[in-house]
């Protein structure tokens, strides 16, 4: 059978328990917005470990499959995934950062413990410290764009002190901190906007916005994500592809 | 005697605490609190997370115990220090076990800045630790903020440091 794992095979657990949860989306047994049995549960229907079932399900939370909610439990997304079309891409074209005449309204610099999945998506330990940046980007004095931004706080620890009104924290981090950028992942939805974040962009809670979420990479470190909502209106995406 | 060591001598890295910005859930300070202070095989003590503003100045500290005062139904907070009204204060308590699910967790969605201890109290880096001891003690803190130009927040003393060096001057004193 499909849905067992096999400790006979070489194949290590969590990965077949990864391949296993992930059917149960794909086929929609767990349906898209429920929330997914308990790891205790989890741990008795697949007769493996606590650690099997934690690695399987981070898994599937890096990869979009699922997102966790503090104290609430996790939950099955509603996000289509992007199967391996890997191109190189010229992103600083994609980039919010640059470009586009924006001013910029600093909304908060401060420093927390990673909630939800953020710890997730930022590749950290739950109990590190984190750099938190929203910005607000403003079109003709009209706010289009809420940005929020995630850096592991030891990776540059004096982030905090610069300004990041004026300046891209893309530049911040190759010209001040020599970490070139290698590598962005993008990903690109329609999403709901929450009553906080419909306060800050002038939409009712609920309205349709573009959610983009991007993950930058140094290297094999990921040294930011950054969550974007923007108003659907006013915006083209240019994304320019070349094969190597 | 009187110690010759300032606060700045004893003060401990503000990173060594957990770090929220005010508009946290209690919900989420709690998860918070698990993952960074209840997992950690070296015990941080007193167990505190720090609040911050947007602009990462420390506004307050939050303890267990605040947030279990916080989690208490409104009508078990003691209104006024009845006269003569002392007799089985915890048998209220009875009451909160039955009401835990459904009040505790409405109340766990409010912001922590409304159940933090807010940041009243600081030190300078060349305060004496006596200073130190007497705000902690009139103030029952266990934890000191400690600024820089009255501003930057530099480091926190804590209870521990500053009881060990004191009492160390009184037992050299007996001789």
């Amino acid at each position: 059978m499909d849905n067992l794992i096999d400790r006979h095979k070489s194949e290590k657990l969590y990965v077949q328990l990864f391949d296993i949860l992930k059917k149960k989306i794909e086929d929609g047994d767990w349906p898209v917005t429920s929330q997914i049995p308990t790891e205790e549960e989890i741990c008795r229907t697949y007769e493996v470990s606590k650690a099997t079932v934690r690695l399987s399900v981070l898994e599937l939370v890096r990869q979009g499959y699922l997102t966790r909610q503090q104290g609430k439990g996790t939950f099955v997304c509603k996000r289509i995934i992007p199967e391996g079309l890997m191109m190189s891409t010229s992103f600083r074209e994609l980039m919010l950062e640059a470009g586009v005449n924006f001013s910029t309204k600093l909304l908060a610099k401060t420093v927390t413990m990673p909630i939800d999945d953020i710890d997730v998506k930022l590749g950290v330990p739950e109990d590190r410290h984190i750099i938190y940046i929203r910005r607000l980007r403003l079109l003709d004095n009209e706010p289009i764009l809420l940005q929020e931004s995630y850096i592991p706080h030891h990776l540059c620890p004096s982030l905090l002190h610069d300004d990041v009104e004026d300046n891209s924290l893309f530049d911040l981090f190759e010209k001040k901190y020599g970490m070139k950028i290698t590598r962005i992942v993008d990903f690109i939805e329609i999403a709901h906007v929450t009553a906080a974040e419909g306060q800050v962009l002038g939409l009712p809670e609920g309205a349709v916005a573009m959610l983009l979420e991007q993950h930058f990479y140094a290297g094999d470190t990921q040294v930011m994500y950054m969550r974007s909502v923007k108003r659907p209106e006013r915006f083209r995406f240019y994304i320019e592809m070349e094969r190597k | 005697m009187s110690t010759s060591k300032v606060a700045k001598d004893l003060m401990i890295d503000v990173f060594e605490f957990p770090h929220i910005p005010y508009w946290f859930s209690i919900r989420q300070a709690i998860g918070i609190i698990k993952k960074s202070l209840l997992t950690k095989e070296k015990c941080l003590q007193p167990m505190a997370v720090l609040v911050f503003d947007e602009k990462y100045n420390l506004v307050g500290t939050v303890s267990m115990k605040d947030i279990l005062r916080g989690l208490e139904p409104r009508f078990l907070k003691p209104t006024t220090k009845a006269q003569g009204h002392v007799a089985d204060e915890a048998g209220l308590s009875v009451l909160w076990d039955t009401l835990f699910n459904k009040e505790s967790k409405e109340m766990a969605e409010k912001p922590i800045s409304d159940v933090m201890t807010p940041a009243k109290f600081f030190v300078l880096p060349d305060d004496p630790i006596t200073k130190a001891a007497y705000l902690m003690v009139h103030n029952e803190l266990a934890l000191l903020p400690v600024l820089e130009n009255n501003k930057k927040f530099v480091g926190l003393v804590r209870m521990i440091e500053v009881f060990d060096e004191l009492s160390n001057n009184i037992l050299e004193g007996r001789g």
